[in-house]
């Protein structure tokens, strides 16, 4: 079976999600997002630099074509793409840089996985949740909002990492 | 050698990402009422720690200038309060000072400037009381001479406060014991003139009435003098707006009082409703 282009792939994913937000608008308790594992997904090969830039690129994309405060997605995502190094080595080990080897829940295990994506699904909500809300909604909706999102997320993030791995791509 | 290597990539990856986060902030901002607002404070709130502690340092080694400053200030102080016992013996406080002198729901911090900018058109005040001394977010600062500014951002040990020498600021005054009410505003060019406006063509004044705080807004008590009405013109065929000349120099301000309506929250609450 031919290969599947992990930027197409990842393509793909983006317009998904500007889908999502523009037209899946399960609760306000809700922001349904697979852009960090998105961001986590980007092969290793790829400097810590250019994962900030095609974060960026694909925050203000997903920001421009989407509903919503221009930058919000690009301001919580860029922070995913700055720590994915440092996300990966505590999770995965430092070996996978020396091998170059991309993760996946075949190769790594679901347990691994899941605790990486719940992670950067976590930092980028905190972020993003705070800055939609701007000090004006009150702690228990945030928390709540958060902890709906992170379940929610985490659940639509396993399928995506799935699309996104070299195994899921072949 | 080789950590230096290691180390001057992840310094490019921290400026690009602070430089990416910059730019989000600024997109948000331009696009999010709210998140404008908020990240506006929050500017503040940094601003005014970081200039409160490099203050701090500048501080340590002046202190002989401020001694004497100090000193100063206390002769001038002894001066005012013969002045005012003065007036106190002849009973003819006005309402205003009994006002401040009783409370009437306001509470008095004295506060020390920090910092103060004069030179913009958007100025701003730093004074050395915060949130653990009771300071409160859009509190009034006062000195005996008139109103100086209001309290925008609160930190536990300092406060940032936007300048009357500000457009965005405006309080309600009233023209003379019982006269017309209007909106006073910063002339935009002298740290000694202001504007108030508003003022209904029929209500007659002489150039000199005093001009004072109406007491309609919840951060300023009334009655606090503020400065001398001067000539006006007629806006619009419909109102007048007259010259002030304020009481309060701002190029010598050093120490101030903080005023906290204690009643601004329900107050707060009624107008939501």
């Amino acid at each position: 079976m031919k290969r599947v282009d992990f930027f197409l792939a990842y393509f793909l994913l983006a317009v998904i999600q500007i889908l999502i937000t523009n037209y899946l608008h399960l609760s306000y308790f809700i922001t349904l997002t697979i852009l960090p594992v998105m961001v986590l997904s980007i092969p290793i090969r790829y400097s810590t630099n250019a994962a900030l830039f095609i974060a960026f690129a694909t925050g203000i994309s997903v920001d421009l074509l989407a509903d919503g405060v221009l930058g919000l997605n690009t301001l919580a995502l860029v922070p995913v793409a700055f720590l994915r190094n440092t996300t990966i080595s505590l999770v995965f080990g430092e070996e996978m840089f020396s091998r170059k080897e991309d993760f996946s829940v075949r190769r790594n295990g679901f347990t691994k996985v899941a605790l990486a994506i719940l992670f950067v699904q976590a930092l980028f909500l905190i972020i993003y949740i705070t800055a939609d809300g701007a000090g004006t909604r009150p702690f228990w909706f945030n928390l709540l909002r958060f902890v709906c999102s992170l379940i929610t997320g985490f659940i639509v993030s396993l399928v995506a990492v799935e699309a996104l791995s070299p195994e899921g791509r072949s | 050698m080789p950590r230096q290597r290691r180390l001057i990539p992840i310094l490019i990856s921290t400026a690009i990402f602070i430089l990416m986060e910059i730019a989000a902030l600024n997109m948000i901002s331009s696009n999010g009422s709210l998140q404008r607002h908020w990240i506006a404070r929050g500017a503040h709130r940094i601003q005014g720690t970081l200039w409160g502690g490099t203050e701090g340092v500048k501080y340590y080694f002046q202190l002989r200038k401020i001694n004497r400053d100090l000193a100063a200030e206390n002769g001038s102080l002894r001066e005012d309060l013969a002045y005012y016992k003065a007036i106190v013996d002849d009973a003819r406080l006005d309402t205003m000072k009994l006002g401040i002198l009783e409370g009437r729901g306001f509470t008095y911090i004295p506060a020390e400037i920090e910092k103060i900018s004069r030179n913009r058109q958007h100025n701003y005040i730093i004074i050395n009381r915060g949130s653990e001394d009771g300071v409160l977010e859009n509190s009034g600062i006062v000195t005996g001479k008139g109103v100086v500014g209001i309290i925008d951002a609160v930190e536990k040990h300092h406060s940032y406060a936007l300048s009357f020498m500000n457009p965005d600021i405006s309080i309600s005054a009233r023209l003379g014991d019982k006269g017309a009410v209007g909106p006073l505003v910063w002339d935009g060019r002298s740290s000694r003139r202001a504007i108030l406006r508003e003022i209904p063509l029929q209500y007659k004044y002489q150039e000199g009435d005093t001009v004072y705080t109406s007491g309609y807004s919840s951060i300023f008590p009334p009655d606090i003098p503020l400065g001398t009405a001067g000539a006006s013109k007629v806006i619009n065929g419909a109102t007048n707006e007259i010259k002030v000349r304020l009481f309060q120099d701002f190029s010598t301000i050093r120490y101030v009082t903080v005023v906290s309506n204690t009643s601004q929250r329900e107050l707060e609450a009624l107008e939501d409703k």
